[in-house]
């Protein structure tokens, strides 16, 4: 009790002081900036499966950029957060490892957390799914047709003679040519922009799935290189493939499937 | 009082007290939450049903009519077209004059297309050498991919370029020819 | 006393049986009416939001065939690298002097361009999405392109060919 009076008194005391000298307290302390307000329009794909009549639309919302972080999916989870919490889209690491937030910005895949907000007021951001994929709700795609295709090229080493009693040993020069196709995350971000797969999505594999059968290929420990190349000796499976380069151009890991699949088609004419 | 607040209980007493007798057997409270919730069995084989059902209503996202113009599918798009175009056109003349052999002869033709005026003569003259141009330049930019040269996105980028420039150019000079 | 109360159990038990077995007898024969219906409902359409297997399933290949494969790629590209210097050729030289090469460079033209045609039907027309229309307008094309083949024969023979009409009309 006593402590209680005391502090009260105190406290009276500082702000009676800071009354007195205004001025002078205000110069001294770092007071924080009034970042001015800066509204940016996002048009975003809509779709609800609990009201499947309604044709998907644009639903557009305004957030002020200054209180967002730099990037699409920090205006998403904000939207969601403090707008419209039925906003529905797939989101994990926020650092462009885990593959969950591809979707079509401004008309290119690519990985929400990842891709930075445009700045401009004046010009609105589009947010789509995926493109030409059948959608689960608003921008979350249904990816199982995609995921059965990459299990379909045994994505594994298969070796039927493992080396006894020691690890797989690969030269330098092996292992180098695994780089640029391992880092693969499978977002989808290439296939889904391929008008190709756009079109024969159920039986062309599509540049992820590809690229990954050509890792296993080009792996020096896996000896089942011809049989995964018989397998692509198709109509389908590979040949939909015509060099149209929309996967290298909007993977967001820089990677090259289009590069990948140019060595399959060489190989598989060499044999 | 004190008790009743760590407890958690307060409110559940309070709400005990002021509601009706009935309410208060706890025998009539349960058969009314009974009553209120309905469950349905289903078989595991059920998931898939739901689920196909769910997949017939689903939507098919944008794309071409969304995605952005870049000289990568552009390009190809326009490759496929040119190509088309001027297979139709090959067709079409072997076809008509399979079918016409006197209505189509070369002479006839050569005829009818010196009577044309000049406008019409250079306006389709462009109509047909720029395809032309942009498919056979564009055919080599391809057999250079399929060759394994230029498959990184800044060889396709400058390639592209330079199939434009080659197509304006060779298009001038061929209807100047 | 005991031995009643086994009986009683006995006989409620039998009565369960026979109750649950009629009951459920047109609860399995509705269970089966409604698969096959969902069966039908449910089918597979290439291309279609309902997918063959399970999501575990991976998806199936075409049976190989090398000729539609590997085989059918590098002849389409021999013959696209074949034109480069046909076409050349075209430029310099005229077609009633060099008859066999006119030849050639319309007969591979016209089979670039089947190609090419082809190519458009598998992308966008293919048999297994339109089961009518697809293999229809492959036999067309068949078709088309050998009475082309046929009347550019004829116009290589008879009339001045295809190089010869070009520069002709282009100079006109």
């Amino acid at each position: 009790m006593q402590s209680l009076v005391t502090r009260s008194a105190a406290s009276t005391w500082r702000s009676s002081s800071v009354r007195t000298f205004a001025s002078s307290a205000a110069r001294s302390q770092a007071v924080p900036t009034e970042k001015p307000v800066l509204q940016k329009e996002f048009k975003i794909y809509r779709w609800n499966p609990d009201e499947p009549a309604k044709k998907p639309t644009l639903q557009s919302y305004t957030i002020d950029l200054n209180q967002t972080g730099p990037m699409i999916l920090d205006a998403l989870i904000k939207i969601k957060n403090e707008i419209d919490p039925t906003l529905t889209f797939r989101r994990s690491c926020r650092e462009g490892i885990c593959g969950s937030c591809a979707m079509n910005i401004n008309g290119q895949n690519t990985l929400a957390c990842l891709c930075r907000i445009d700045r401009n007021p004046s010009k609105d951001t589009k947010i789509y799914p995926l493109p030409h994929m059948y959608i689960v709700k608003d921008l979350v795609p249904d990816l199982t047709n995609f995921y059965k295709q990459y299990k379909s090229i045994e994505p594994y080493l298969k070796n039927d003679n493992p080396p006894v009693g020691r690890e797989f040993l690969q030269s330098q020069e092996d292992r180098k040519k695994l780089d640029g196709m391992y880092e693969c995350i499978l977002c989808a971000c290439c296939s889904t922009s391929c008008p190709s797969y756009w079109w024969n999505q159920d039986e062309y594999l599509g540049p992820a799935t590809l690229m990954a059968a050509y890792r296993w290929m080009a792996d020096s420990r896996d000896s089942y290189t011809a049989q995964r190349k018989e397998k692509l000796q198709n109509e389908m499976s590979l040949y939909r493939c015509h060099t149209i380069f929309n996967c290298a151009r909007t993977c967001p890991k820089g990677l090259n499937p289009a590069k990948a699949i140019a060595h399959i088609k060489m190989e598989l004419a060499a044999d | 009082m004190m008790s009743t607040r760590a407890l958690g209980l307060g409110s559940a007493l309070r709400k005990a007290a002021f509601s009706p007798k009935i309410a208060r057997s706890q025998v009539v409270r349960n058969i009314v939450a009974k009553r209120s919730i309905q469950t349905q069995s289903l078989p595991p084989s059920a998931a898939e049903t739901i689920l196909n059902k769910q997949r017939l209503l689903r939507p098919s996202s944008p794309h071409f009519t969304i995605y952005q113009p870049q000289l990568t599918w552009i390009a190809s798009i326009a490759n496929r077209i040119t190509g088309v175009g001027l297979s139709v056109l090959l067709y079409g003349y072997a076809l008509a004059y399979l079918v016409a052999p006197e209505t189509f002869s070369s002479a006839v033709v050569v005829d009818f297309v010196a009577g044309l005026p000049d406008f019409v003569k250079y306006a389709g003259k462009t109509i047909l050498a720029a395809p032309f141009a942009f498919h056979s330049w564009n055919g080599l930019r391809h057999l250079g991919w399929d060759m394994g040269k230029f498959v990184t996105i800044k060889g396709v980028y400058s390639t592209g370029y330079a199939v434009l420039g080659a197509t304006a150019v060779s298009t001038v000079a061929l209807v100047l020819l | 006393m005991s031995s009643a109360i086994v009986a009683r159990a006995a006989f409620n038990k039998r009565i369960a049986t026979a109750f649950t077995r009629q009951a459920l007898r047109p609860l399995a024969v509705q269970q089966a009416r409604t698969a096959s219906t969902e069966a039908a409902e449910f089918k597979y359409v290439p291309g279609g939001p309902i997918y063959k297997g399970t999501v575990n399933d991976p998806t199936t290949f075409p049976p190989p065939s090398r000729t539609h494969g590997s085989y059918h790629w590098a002849f389409e590209r021999l013959l696209s690298a074949g034109l480069i210097p046909l076409t050349a050729a075209a430029f310099v030289t005229s077609g009633s002097s060099f008859p066999i090469l006119d030849g050639l460079l319309g007969v591979s033209l016209v089979m670039h361009s089947h190609i090419g045609f082809d190519a458009v039907l598998v992308d966008y027309l293919h048999p297994r999405k339109f089961p009518v229309l697809g293999p229809l307008l492959t036999w067309v094309l068949r078709a088309t392109t050998a009475t082309v083949l046929v009347g550019v024969y004829q116009f290589n023979t008879n009339d001045i060919g295809l190089t010869e009409l070009i520069s002709k009309v282009w100079h006109a």
